[in-house]
């Protein structure tokens, strides 16, 4: 007979010093459990833990462009745990054959890696799965919750469940109800991590953005949210926060004192290929101002963060875009500028003007390009123009941030044939990444000559490495659960609450005679004239 | 991405090695003066756009050079010892170019008794982006040492040295790390490249004489052989990513490591043994381990050690095995241990191009995973050896933790390691 129980006796209270320190100590046991020591000095010295990969809008073209061509890579290159599940989820009715078939029909053609290597993709192929889902389906979802439960038993996949929605943005909100409602959003001590990426845009003005977060967030907590801007995740960008914050010698010139103007150009040569519809309902100062120029801009402007994690970097640059002057009627008609192109001319071949592209109103007067002069009210910008510009059908295609500096207070040249152009720091984001420093320097010979030069850093001389392309690095971040590179929702609706003046203001003056620029060219009149009578001109890219 | 090879005439001092580089870069800068002169523009496609036309930007470009950047990041001195190799060392270095340009000085030695003298001939690879928007530039000064002039290499190198860049002294073949000429040269080296696979005998006296000169001259060591194993590495540590297997990482009971060898058995002691003996002291030093016995070659040919982690002891073994490898290539890794009284067994094989790790849980398999991972070429692996990569604290505590497991074991054979001047 198994003597009675008596019960313990109770214990001391702690105090707040001995919770605080048992709390710390099982913080520390905690990292400790998530560190792998023999990875120190290997590639990643965390690898991704187990988990389902859950790709709503599996079988649309962002999947099989970027989506899937990134898991492939990081499965290629060791980077995925064995435990890894490619759950692929969209309406059409496939099976798990058809759709891993189509997948590496993909592949062959989008992989930035070829030929596909039979062995990895094999590999990968066992780990996918498809999901027919209706997102209107309340049942769908339902099973797609128990084949993850079922998945977490077959696969190892440990509860770990990574909702990527790579689908029409109408569908998030919906999607995400769903989600909510059927538990997927659930972080147990048990049940493993839940994280959501939400692909841009997120929304469509102050307001739409604020309800989209809301909706996001009554489901999941932000720390479970990453929105993705692909911009972020490209090498050059991530080298601007090294650049800036790995090196000494800008600091001290990274400021109102010695920068007269920063540019930033995001230019394309292609027209909407085909996303004539889309294009109609967001032109470039919802597709590119409010997104990927204004982050450009926050990493340029930002102070600097107090360590590289998430939230400190994303607080820093959340102070750049609530610090931006928030446009009036007055500067929407005098310092924005929009522009559509007409028929031209692009790298040889005769290009048809906007509202001749298919699915776009023959009339339409969304904007096909934007330029904007723009201040940030700090100490470090306070009087320092930031000229955003972006557009499609410009002669080429090119990304890139120009800190043009202050002249000289006196020049002493004169007599010299040329004269010295300012110094100017170009950071190439797209093609031929790079870090071009201008400055002047003398002509060899008996006279006084200056004549202006360019240094030139090219990534692609020297690190012959391959860039990993920017969704396979989001991609792993968000496995990983970095959200350093992914947006937060205050960001976006800071970034939104210098865009929606913008657009309003658009609305309520009567439209440019449209179109205004000829494709080929750098866009329209008004936008050099913005540049001109400041005694300034855009860079020649 | 073009290259492009240029040299100049022999050169017999140091002072006309000096004059030749300058000669050498000038006509390379006149021939892109040229080049850009006959309409080739230095800013690639601008202006395309505008057909049957010039860009509006055409006109504001003129007065914009772009400067001929060449840049270095090394200096790469080689001590080839013989004309074979110093020409494949040439080859390995072209292939590096691109990535790291550098001066690379490729020093061999001939006649060594006849009069003194020396004999350069200097190449200038110049590597340039498929837009000629940039270029960098390597040169590669082979010197052919005779007579006295053997014995005092340093004064040829130093004054070729480009100022104020690192320098990696690259020593393929046996070393003689206790020698005059090495008390020379390795203090004028941030870091030293070597291939301890490839070194003459078992190879432990040589790897315990490296890893006491780069301790007490804290030196930077990038050695091939463990630079080879990152692929092994990552297999391995693929072993406890799984967290509830990470705790296993504390409880190691054994590491065995199986390497080629004539007739599986190594009945000379001959083979060299530096990559299993990297295998055990990478996962020593990672794992926090401490060395009670080191190693110890048995009758059988096997060789063990006893290390401790926390209270427990963990035995390894280095068991020779019949394997179509080379002498001395890792033919698998096993970590054995214990938790709780569960047992796991990690097991590590490589092929070729993949490696293939299972892990085994109280027996039953838990992980099998065949990973992409081929075997790294020559260029890589200096490549590798010039940047960072294991010349950081990992490699520096895994050499340190080589030494300590050598320590013990007394010089086997043969002298493995020459005390006097060599030329080899």
């Amino acid at each position: 007979m198994r003597p009675p129980r008596v019960p313990a006796p109770p214990e001391p209270a702690r105090t707040a010093r001995q919770l605080r320190t048992e709390g710390a100590s099982r913080r520390r046991r905690k990292v400790e459990a998530d560190i792998n020591p023999l990875r120190a000095g290997l590639r990643l010295e965390r690898v991704p833990d187990p988990c389902a990969f859950v790709l709503f809008g599996a079988t649309g073209d962002l999947a099989h462009r970027k989506v899937i061509p990134a898991i492939y890579q990081l499965w290629r290159t060791n980077l995925l745990p064995a435990e890894f599940s490619l759950v692929a989820v969209a309406r059409r009715p496939y099976t798990d054959a058809t759709f891993a078939a189509e997948v590496l029909t993909s592949l062959k053609k989008y992989s930035r890696i070829q030929p596909i290597d039979d062995a990895s993709w094999a590999e990968l192929a066992k780990r996918i799965t498809y999901q027919q889902l209706d997102f209107a389906d309340d049942s769908g979802f339902d099973r797609l919750s128990e084949r993850l439960d079922e998945l977490d038993k077959e696969r190892g996949t440990d509860g770990n469940r990574l909702f990527y929605l790579a689908t029409q943005p109408s569908q998030v909100t919906e999607i995400i109800r769903e989600l909510g409602r059927v538990g997927l959003d659930h972080e147990m001590r048990a049940a493993g991590w839940r994280r959501v990426v939400i692909e841009k845009p997120f929304g469509r003005d102050f307001e739409s953005a604020r309800h989209l977060n809301h909706e996001v967030n009554k489901v999941f907590r932000e720390s479970q949210v990453y929105r993705i801007d692909h911009y972020l995740g490209k090498e050059t960008v991530r080298n601007l926060l090294v650049f800036r914050f790995g090196n000494g010698i800008f600091e001290p010139v990274w400021n109102r004192s010695y920068v007269d103007h920063v540019q930033i150009t995001v230019a394309e040569s292609l027209g909407v290929e085909g996303r004539g519809a889309f294009y109609e309902e967001t032109g470039a100062s919802r597709d590119i101002l409010q997104n990927h120029l204004l982050q450009l801009m926050t990493l340029v402007a930002m102070e600097p963060p107090s360590s590289f994690n998430a939230d400190a970097l994303r607080d820093q640059k959340l102070q750049v875009l609530r610090a931006i002057t928030t446009p009036n009627a007055e500067c929407v008609r005098h310092d924005i500028v929009r522009g559509q192109y007409g028929t031209g001319w692009v790298q040889g071949e005769e290009a048809p003007g906007y509202r001749q592209e298919p699915e776009v109103d023959p009339e339409s007067e969304t904007e096909t390009y934007v330029a904007g002069k723009f201040t940030i009210d700090d100490w470090r910008w306070s009087g320092v123009p930031f000229y955003l510009r972006a557009g499609k059908r410009l002669p080429k295609r090119a990304t890139e941030i120009a800190i043009q500096f202050k002249e000289v207070p006196l020049p002493l040249f004169r007599e010299s044939t040329g004269d010295p152009a300012p110094n100017v720091l170009a950071m190439r984001i797209q093609p031929d990444e790079g870090i071009m420093l201008r400055f002047a320097a003398k002509v060899p010979g008996l006279g006084l000559d200056v004549r202006t030069v360019n240094m030139d850093f090219d990534y692609g001389t020297s690190f012959v490495v391959d860039s990993p392309d920017a969704y396979e690095t989001l991609i792993l971040d968000g496995l990983l659960g970095d959200a350093s590179l992914f947006t937060r929702a205050d960001e976006v609706e800071a970034a939104w609450s210098v865009v929606t003046p913008i657009i309003e203001g658009w609305a309520a003056m009567p439209a440019p005679h449209f179109p205004n620029y000829a494709a080929g060219t750098w866009g329209p009149d008004a936008a050099d004239e913005l540049m001109t009578r400041e005694g300034r001109r855009w860079r020649r890219i | 991405m073009a290259s492009d090879l240029r040299s100049a005439p022999v050169a017999r001092s140091v002072a006309e090695i000096e004059r030749a580089l300058t000669g050498i870069w000038a006509q390379a800068a006149a021939r892109r003066a040229k080049d850009a002169a006959g309409g080739k523009s230095a800013a690639g496609d601008e202006g395309a756009g505008a057909p049957g036309g010039t860009s509006p930007d055409a006109a504001v470009r003129v007065g914009e050079h772009h400067v001929a950047a060449r840049s270095s990041v090394l200096n790469l001195v080689v001590v080839a010892g013989h004309q074979e190799t110093a020409e494949r060392c040439a080859a390995t270095i072209a292939g590096i170019a691109g990535r790291h340009p550098s001066r690379s000085l490729i020093i061999s030695a001939v006649d060594v008794d006849g009069p003194a003298g020396i004999e350069a001939r200097i190449e200038a690879i110049s590597v340039a982006t498929a837009s000629g928007t940039a270029e960098s530039g390597a040169e590669t000064i082979h010197i052919t040492t005779r007579g006295e002039t053997s014995r005092h290499l340093a004064s040829i190198i130093v004054p070729l040295l480009v100022h104020d860049l690192p320098v990696a002294l690259w020593w393929p073949h046996n070393p003689d790390f206790l020698s005059h000429r090495a008390r020379r040269l390795l203090p004028m080296a941030d870091r030293l490249i070597v291939d301890s696979a490839t070194w003459s005998g078992d190879g432990l006296n040589r790897l315990a004489a490296m890893s006491a000169v780069a301790q007490s001259q804290r030196l930077a060591v990038a050695d091939f052989s463990l630079i080879r194993q990152d692929r092994w590495r990552e297999a391995l540590a693929s072993v406890y990513d799984l967290p509830d297997l990470r705790p296993h990482l504390s409880a190691v009971r054994s590491i065995t490591v199986r390497y080629a060898a004539a007739d599986g058995a190594d009945p000379t002691g001959l083979t060299n043994v530096a990559r299993p003996v990297y295998h055990v002291s990478w996962l020593a030093s990672r794992l926090g381990m401490t060395v009670v016995s080191p190693l110890q070659r048995l009758p059988d040919g096997r060789r063990t050690a006893t290390l401790r982690q926390g209270t427990h002891q963990v035995a390894v073994e280095l068991r020779p095995a019949r394997s179509d490898l080379a002498d001395g290539s890792t033919v698998g890794v096993e970590i054995a241990s214990q938790l709780r009284g569960a047992e796991l067994i990690g097991d590590v094989q490589a092929g070729d191009r993949t490696v293939e790790v299972t892990v085994r849980d109280q027996g039953r398999e838990r992980v099998h995973r065949t990973y992409l991972a081929p075997r790294l070429n020559d260029v890589e692996l200096l490549e590798l050896a010039v940047e960072d990569n294991l010349a950081g604290s990992v490699g520096v505590e895994a050499l340190a933790m080589a030494g300590h497991l050598i320590s013990a074991e007394p010089p086997h054979g043969a002298a493995d390691m020459r005390r006097s001047e060599d030329y080899d």
